[in-house]
């Protein structure tokens, strides 16, 4: 018998869009959450290369063994949702491989607005758009924007030069959702990720 | 009609959406295309129809037998390292335990008390849980005769095939029904002569076999396999 004897880990998703900035988040998440001490694993679910499972072992954040990558035979929807078991057994092993590891985050590869994460495979997730992407995306009310746990709106640095009204997509944001959390990003510079991790260590490590 | 509940208890497992992982797989089939190897339907009936006859029918299907008729664990565990040893190569070896842990991982959260029994063994021992054997082990504790479970084994390998095909664009969704249609009354004809479970399961498809060790390193793909 394999005696685990730890609560198993945290299973946080991050979805949205190509591009909009989910292996930067999740290149900022690592080390704001391994300085408050969490123990962290990291899967991704690249769609045609290993290209961002590559780029996090390789950014020296982690340890490489740390970060597995789970393919998605062209199904970036599927592989979190309809048939999240591989993700599930990623986990899992992850789990075996590391005994202790309170926090898993789980890329998803670049989707669309429909995108959502199983609840039998992640405890909580987050959408992530960006200003850049343009302000009428809340207001689309797409399942991940409105469905997720936290929507983080990123980039907010890119607002001024692609004419985005960052307050109003926000109150129509914010308004989409029913109140429920939105966070704001600037995954360059790494301003608004500790209100991110405060919201994990809330939510998920139940810390605070 | 054959008892409905047995049929229906077949197509829940047979079904593309039964939430088993199986959609990540290609088990060659991208590598074949990537190396201009399979570029139309009849090449990607070919491939399937050489994967029923000269694996599935030679090997999975003994595996399978083997482990569905097996009454303990020891052995399950046996035809499980004689799945290890058969299949030729560390990357067909993990994406078959890759692919059996999920259908196993998937059937324990179901409740199936024989799954949790194997899962247990399966998460000491990273050699175990080959996907035919894992087939055999879950469909007969999901009530499967063996007979069907042969069926609804050679019909995901079928189905999966071609699903691959189409997301890997070289056949359209009515090229996929045709060739699904053709291996379904190939499938029936193995299926018409009794399993050969005495025999060592063998295969013969070296160009599938080396086109999942060369994707294995290849940069871009989608598959696991
Ligand atoms: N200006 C600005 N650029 C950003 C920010 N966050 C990410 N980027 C840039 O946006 C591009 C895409 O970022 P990624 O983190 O790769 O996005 P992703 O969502 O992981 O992309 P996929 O996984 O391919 O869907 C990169 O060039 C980043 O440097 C930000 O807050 N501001
Ligand atoms: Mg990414």
């Amino acid at each position: 018998m394999s005696a685990v004897s730890t609560r198993p880990a945290a299973r946080v998703g991050i979805g949205g869009p190509v591009g909009s900035g989910k292996t930067a988040l999740v290149e900022r998440l690592i080390p704001a959450l391994m300085r408050r001490g969490v123990d962290l694993a990291v899967i991704t679910n690249d769609l045609v290369t290993a290209e961002d499972a590559e780029r996090v072992r390789r950014s020296g954040l982690i340890d490489p063994a740390r970060v597995a990558a789970v393919e998605a035979g062209a199904c970036p929807h599927t592989v979190i949702r309809e048939d999240p078991t591989l993700n599930i057994e990623a986990a899992a092993a992850l789990e075996r491989q590391f005994p202790g590891v309170e926090l898993i985050l789980l890329e998803s590869g670049g989707d669309n607005l429909a995108s959502t994460f199983s609840r039998d495979l992640t405890d909580f997730w987050m959408f992530v758009i960006d200003v850049a992407g343009g302000d009428d995306i809340p207001r689309k009310r797409g399942p991940g924007v409105i469905r997720s746990d936290l929507l983080v709106v990123n980039k907010v640095d890119l607002a001024p030069y692609v004419g985005v009204d960052l307050p109003r997509m926000l109150a129509e944001a914010r308004a989409v959702r029913g109140g429920r959390p939105v966070l704001t990003t600037n995954c360059r510079t790494g301003e608004g990720v500790d209100a991110i991790v405060q919201q994990l260590e809330r939510e998920v490590l139940f810390r605070q | 009609m054959a008892d409905a509940a047995a049929l229906l208890l077949a197509l829940q497992f047979a079904d593309s959406a039964f939430p088993a992982g199986g959609f990540a797989f290609s088990w060659g089939l991208e590598g074949l295309v990537a190396d201009g190897l399979v570029t139309d339907a009849d090449d990607v009936a070919d491939v399937v129809a050489q994967q029923l006859t000269l694996r599935w029918q030679s090997m999975d299907r003994v595996l399978l037998v083997r482990a569905h008729a097996a009454n303990d664990a020891a052995t399950q565990v046996a035809v499980d390292r004689l799945a290890e040893a058969v299949t030729f190569s560390a990357p067909m070896r993990a994406g078959s335990r890759r692919a059996g842990r999920a259908l196993l991982g998937v059937c324990a959260r179901l409740g199936l008390p024989a799954a949790t029994a194997y899962q247990a063994l399966a998460a000491d021992d990273a050699r175990l849980g080959h996907l035919a054997v894992v087939q055999g082990i879950v469909y007969r504790a999901a009530g499967m005769t063996c007979p069907m479970a042969e069926l609804v084994s050679g019909w995901s390998l079928i189905s999966g095939f071609s699903s691959a095909a189409v997301r890997l664009g070289v056949i359209g969704h009515v090229e996929a029904l045709r060739i699904t249609t053709a291996l379904r009354a190939a499938l029936a004809d193995l299926l018409a002569a009794p399993a050969r479970p005495a025999e060592l399961p063998a295969s013969f498809t070296p160009l599938a076999d080396i086109a999942v060790m060369r994707n294995h390193r290849r940069d871009l793909r989608m598959f696991a396999t």
